[in-house]
């Protein structure tokens, strides 16, 4: 029966295999043979050492008697246990520690000699110690220096000497019987070693050779995988690293800086306590007197992470975890205290913009506060202000709360909360906000600020807006700041202004040009520069500026043509303030002078009349003079940002500046005595007094930002594109705020307002009712007539030049 | 034709069968009047261990002469080598003398490298006879062969008891060189392991013992196997080792002065087991590199197939101790490899001589599956197993198993049954080892149809009675061993 089931099945090491024994265990007769379905195992054995007789014999006992028998083993050669020196050999007893021996492995190699003396050393050694002592283990070190120094070749004696630090005597007996012994050594060395192999190969088959090398790396199967793995992570590691350290060394500069504020601050305050200048009034004293000096200093900016500098700017937070916020937080209370050490506490949050000395100006507070600051880009941010409201005045469950991790810049107050009275930096600042000061490459000057944004098919579009500070911003070079070295080289207009316009009020608060410019250098203003665009050839300007309006770069479209090829071509430059009844008055009177394209020759007359009044003032840098003459520095006042409303999409920002040599911020013009002295220092004079040019820029329809300008910008005519509704003469500025504005800038004394600038008036009252109606198309009418035929031609944007007479 | 050449080709398997005993006496010129010389078989003299005189056929591996009186090296056939000897001209039966028949490819082979003659010294005497037989030549006198040859270390493929095969077949008219092609030129060892399975760096000196007598301890021990020690020492009558670092000195005073500067009284390892006297002592073989080389050089006197052809590195060394006051003495080892390839959980293993037969072997063998258990594999020896390891490891195969499947508990009234991967796991033993186990004890039986296993009664009473003996055991709670995991490591 089980002889049908012959073929068994393979032997399955899963399978569970029943145990049967004794009594249990089937009559094997009934089992089957499983030598097919169990393959014999090899036994691991060489083959013909398998066959050997003791082991054949010794498993056949196994086999037969299940137990090894005594006869039965594998004889081996003897060995005998009987070394009966062995106790005087081994001396001394070693105790069986109760932990288990550990041992460290630097321990093993000790400093004993390798070689063991022998007796034929001995004998030597005897003789020796009869006229010296020598012991045995100086003697092996001895040898073992001489052997480990030597290779096939034996050191000399003189070798020798170097090597042993002994007596001269010592050292010839002992070498003299080593180089005796080494010629007599059948071995290569005294200390017997293991043969080593040679690179060459001859001894890969020689048997005494042990130990060699493994010259190919084991191959272990694991690590083939993961390296391009765990060389990405290395990288990683490193970039994270290298961004540790980054910030490590920021942290560390911030920190100095910190501690030197507290130092200066100390300072400051024992200097003001001894002086006895609880008021303050000293310290304003001292600070008005170096306003530049400090301005020049650039302050330590001390970043935290990745953020812009300008943008830099957060919130002191109380219960922001991070040590750093609270290490500031202490830096800033400090830095407070001098300011009122007697009035607060030192953990009083700083006040609010309204904090009292009222003697010293805002900007100048806000300056020590700059330079004093950690951390805040701009001293005009008050971010502390908002402090206890925050703390105290929880606004329930619509509170604004922190997200941890999370980086929050304080609160632009100065932008909700405007106010007239509120310091020039601080509107400076809120105009940065959105918008940046900016620079054109072509006509390479300033447009005060505005806003880039990407328009249809990639045109740059420039949102501008007007600030009081347009006129002094229409000054800036753009080569000024590139190149400002010396602040000597720019006048303080603010004081002009304080002086010539002492019933302007505002007057006093604006910013000086060098301030402005200043700032920008030390990056507290940021100040946009497109890349610089071939300024050489005029004419290629000319032709630049002449492409379509439609023309994808509106930047180069707008490009003005440089001002000394555009004065001898059209030959209107004046310079002139205007004021709102000149404005009136005149305007008829303008339009037609325009319409009559003035003549060049008056225009050269101007342009030499305005330089020769520039050059007393630039080198008096007296303004009192200039300003008795130049009514234009009201135009500084007509800083008009043109407002056109584009209906076209392809209306862009146009900035014709036909301006004579200078650098007109974009519709903004500045006060020609401003310019003038400009040109005297920077430009080394030239020409004519600017004729602004007014930009063409889309507004966005900001209330807020036509509300702010100050001053209509008069200057330039525009050219507008061919389909633009700009040709009609319906051109408003929107705002009749706009205006107003100007009026209280300017003061009245401006003779000769020029006519564009007297349309823009215009424009102004009438762009109040119809904001979309571009502001500037009277004036680019004229302007059009103004300019050479070709320029008509133009597709969209022409250049237009305005003349702003300048009496 | 094709039958013609298979008819030649055939010869291969023949050759398996040779070695035995009762080799044909025609193989061998039979010649009275010579001298003999090495490769020459005859029976010599030898005292077994029951004390009784034995003839066994021996082969002439080396001739000496110290001071008149020659000495000749025999080769037991069919014995192991460990039983080779030096013999003097009166245990030789020069009745029975065979002389090893000359090669007609004699001068052709001579100078390749490939070829595999017995042994150079043969080869050139048999070269010197194809030109005068009648002239005896007289047995070289050097004591070091390589003195002699200095280039027969190059590639000798020398068959221990091949000799013989490979004139068997050179009667049988085969072409030799057609079987010796397959082994090509013998390049260096296998890089993993401890052991080489083939024998193509065998040559005549390795084949002989070269110590003759170490001193270790209490213990003077006969080198079974070469051993490269230093060739200056091999002359040496003793050569003495201290018992702690097995440095090897070249006279007992230098072994004084070692021991002056030498403090060690165990292993440089650390103990990772200790129960009683016994304890087990943990050596990186990369990180202790000379006790590591002198723990392999003494290992090699009794272990023919070790190799030390490479260094130690990827190896670690558990070296078993036994303690008394002196300290911790050694009594055998095994190596490891620090990650196998091939799941071995022991390179070489070796009781030392004066400890054999008392159940240490067993012990190291337990220990080497312990921490096997500890790493959560199966492990098996390195392969070849010599005749006393195979013994050893069925041995200690045989009762672990046995002791399983004798304990096995009936659930249920229902017949104990267990499977072989649940016996591997138990033990760490590798699967292929139970079941060669299982088949060496023929247990396995194939009943109604499915395997069964069947304990007898002489079985289960062997098994029994070995175990009363078996006193040394492994205790698992006195091991305290953390596996490392070498393959995270750049280097062993």
């Amino acid at each position: 029966m089980s002889k049908l089931s012959f073929r068994a099945r393979a032997l399955d090491a899963a399978k569970p295999l029943p145990v049967y024994r004794g009594k249990d265990m089937p009559d094997l007769n009934d089992c089957v043979s499983i030598n097919r379905a169990v393959p014999q195992m090899p036994t691991g054995m060489e083959k013909e050492e398998e066959s050997e007789h003791h082991l054949q014999r010794a498993i056949s006992a196994q086999q037969v008697f299940r137990e090894k028998k005594e006869s039965m083993v594998i004889p081996v050669p003897e060995a005998e246990s009987n070394v009966n020196y062995y106790n005087r050999l081994y001396k001394g007893e070693f105790k069986q520690p109760k932990q288990f021996i550990h041992i460290q492995p630097f321990n093993l190699d000790n400093e004993q000699p390798d070689y063991d003396m022998d007796s034929e050393d001995e004998t030597l050694l005897n003789r020796l110690n009869r006229k010296m002592e020598i012991k045995p283990l100086q003697f092996e070190i001895m040898i073992d220096r001489l052997e480990k120094a030597s290779s096939n070749q034996l050191v000399t004696l003189q070798e020798a000497k170097l090597l042993l630090n002994e007596d001269d005597y010592l050292i010839k007996a002992v070498y003299d019987y080593w180089v005796r012994k080494r010629k007599n050594c059948r071995g290569p060395s005294l200390i017997p070693q293991i043969k080593q192999e040679k690179r060459d190969g001859s001894t890969n088959n020689d048997p005494y050779v042990a130990f060699r090398r493994r010259t190919e790396k084991m191959q272990t199967r694991k690590n083939r995988k993961n390296d391009e793995a765990s060389y990405e992570k290395m990288l990683k590691l490193r970039r994270e690293f290298s961004r540790a350290i980054t910030i490590l060394e920021m942290i560390k500069r911030r920190e100095k800086t910190k501690r030197e504020l507290l130092h200066l601050t100390l300072e400051v305050v024992e200097k003001r306590y001894h002086l006895g200048d609880y008021g303050g009034e000293i310290l304003n004293e001292v600070k008005l007197n170096r306003p530049d000096k400090e301005m020049s200093t650039t302050p330590a900016t001390l970043h935290n992470g990745n953020h812009h500098k300008v943008q830099e700017c957060k919130v002191k937070h109380p219960h922001h975890p991070s040590l750093k916020e609270d290490m500031s937080d202490v830096v800033r209370q400090k830095k407070k205290y001098p300011k009122k050490p007697k009035i607060e506490s030192v953990i009083t949050p700083q006040q609010p913009t309204t904090e009292p000395l009222p003697v010293i100006s805002k900007s100048d507070i806000k300056q020590y506060d700059f330079h004093s600051s950690d951390e805040d880009e701009f001293p005009q941010v008050p971010s502390p202000v908002s402090e206890p409201e925050e703390e105290n005045d929880p606004d329930g469950p619509c509170a604004f709360r922190r997200r941890a991790g999370c980086q929050y810049y304080a609160p632009r107050l100065d932008q909700t909360n405007y106010s007239c009275e509120n310091s020039e930096l601080a509107e400076l600042d809120k105009l940065r906000y959105r918008h940046c000061l900016t620079t054109l490459t072509v006509p390479r000057r300033c447009i005060g600020f505005a806003r880039r944004r990407i328009g249809r098919g990639g045109r740059v579009i420039m949102d501008r807006i007007s600030t009081e500070h347009d006129p002094v911003l229409k000054q800036i070079d753009p080569e000024m700041l590139n190149s400002f070295s010396s602040s000597s080289q720019t006048v303080d207009f603010s004081s002009n202004f304080s002086r010539t316009n002492a019933s302007n009020k505002h007057c006093e608060n604006r910013l000086s040009l060098s301030e402005i410019i200043s700032n920008i250098r030390s990056c507290r203003l940021q100040c946009f520069q497109p890349r610089l665009l071939n300024l050489q050839d005029s004419d290629s300007e000319e032709c630049t500026s002449r492409k379509p309006g439609q023309t994808v770069n509106n930047k180069r479209v707008s490009a003005a043509s440089v001002a000394l090829l555009n004065t001898s071509k059209n030959g209107i430059s004046v310079t002139g303030g205007i004021t709102e009844e000149q404005f009136q008055t005149h305007q008829q009177q303008l339009v037609q002078m325009q319409r009559q394209q003035l003549a060049q020759l008056q225009q050269k007359q101007q342009s030499q009349h305005s330089s020769q009044q520039t050059h007393p003032k630039a080198q008096g840098s007296s303004t009192s003079d200039c300003m008795s003459k130049t009514l234009d520095s009201a135009s500084a006042h007509f800083a008009a940002s043109a407002v056109v409303s584009a209906p076209a999409p392809s209306r862009s920002e146009v900035t014709k500046e036909q301006n004579t040599s200078h650098n007109n911020i974009n519709g903004v013009v500045q006060p020609s005595g401003t310019s003038k002295t400009l040109y005297s220092t920077n430009m080394a004079l030239s020409s004519s007094p600017g004729i602004s040019a007014v930009q063409l820029v889309r507004t966005v329809g900001h209330s807020t930002t036509n509300h702010l300008i100050p001053a209509l910008c008069t200057s330039s005519p525009q050219t507008l594109p061919m389909n633009n509704s700009c040709l009609t003469n319906a051109v408003h500025l929107n705002n009749v705020s706009v205006v107003s504005p100007v009026n209280v800038h300017i003061n009245a004394r401006t003779s000769a307002p020029s006519p564009t600038a007297l349309k823009l008036a215009t424009v102004a009252a009438s762009m109040d009712r119809v904001p979309k109606v571009t502001p500037s198309s009277a004036i680019s009418s004229i302007a059009r007539e103004n300019h050479e035929p070709e320029r008509l031609g133009l597709n969209g944007i022409a250049e237009t030049t305005v003349a702003m007479e300048v009496t | 034709m094709a039958e013609v050449v298979s008819g030649v080709w055939r010869v291969v398997p023949a050759r398996v069968g040779a070695g035995f005993p009762g080799v044909p006496a025609n193989r061998f010129a039979f010649r009275p009047q010579g001298e003999v010389t090495e490769g020459c078989r005859l029976p010599v003299l030898r005292r077994n261990q029951d004390n009784e005189d034995e003839w066994p056929l021996a082969e002439i591996l080396s001739v000496k002469d110290i001071s008149g009186r020659k000495l000749f090296y025999v080769h037991y056939i069919d014995f192991n080598k460990r039983l080779d000897e030096w013999v003097t001209h009166d245990r030789l039966d020069l009745k029975k003398i065979q002389f090893p028949k000359k090669e007609a490819k004699t001068p052709t082979k001579n100078g390749l490298p490939g070829s595999r003659p017995g042994s150079p010294e043969r080869e050139v005497k048999r070269k010197v006879e194809v030109v005068s037989p009648a002239t005896p030549v007289p047995a070289s006198t050097e004591t070091t062969q390589a003195s002699v040859f200095p280039q027969n270390g190059s590639a000798r493929r020398a068959v221990a008891a091949q000799p013989g095969r490979k004139r068997k077949s050179n009667c049988l008219g085969t072409d030799e060189d057609s079987q010796d092609s397959s082994d090509g030129i013998p390049s260096a060892p296998r890089m993993t392991g401890s052991l080489v399975s083939d024998r193509s760096h065998d040559d005549i000196i390795t084949r002989m013992k070269n110590i003759e007598c170490i001193e270790l301890g209490r213990h003077r021990l006969k080198p079974w196997y070469f051993s490269p020690y230093p060739q200056e020492l091999t002359t040496l009558p003793v050569l003495y080792l201290c018992e702690f670092c097995l440095k090897y000195v070249k006279s007992l005073k230098c072994l004084q002065r070692h021991l002056t500067k030498c403090d060690l009284r165990h292993p440089p390892g650390n103990e990772i087991y200790r129960k009683g006297t016994i304890s087990f002592f943990e050596i990186d073989g990369r990180k202790n590199k000379s006790y590591s080389q002198n723990l392999c050089l003494l290992a090699k006197c009794f272990l023919d197939h070790k190799t030390l052809y490479y260094d130690t590195d990827p190896f670690l060394f558990y070296v078993m101790t036994e303690y008394d006051c002196k300290g911790f003495h050694i009594v055998g080892y095994f190596s490891k490899e620090k990650e196998s390839t091939e799941d071995y959980n022991v390179a070489c293993i070796l009781t030392l001589p004066p400890y054999q037969r008392r159940g240490y072997g067993k012990l190291l063998i337990e220990f080497s599956y312990e921490l096997s258990k500890v790493e959560g594999k199966t492990g098996t020896p390195e392969k070849p197993l010599s005749d006393l390891g195979l013994l050893s490891y069925r041995s200690y195969w045989s009762q672990t198993i046995l002791e399983i499947l004798m304990n096995l508990k009936s659930e249920n009234g229902e017949r104990p049954q267990i499977t072989i991967n649940e016996i591997s796991e138990i033990t760490s033993i590798k699967k292929e080892d139970v079941i060669s186990t299982l088949q060496y004890l023929n247990l396995i039986n194939y009943y109604k149809g499915q395997y069964i296993l069947t304990l007898s009664e002489d079985i289960v009473d062997g098994h029994e009675r070995a175990m009363l003996k078996r006193i040394l055991r492994i205790d698992s709670k006195c091991l305290h061993f953390t596996p490392k995991d070498w393959s995270k490591r750049g280097k062993w």
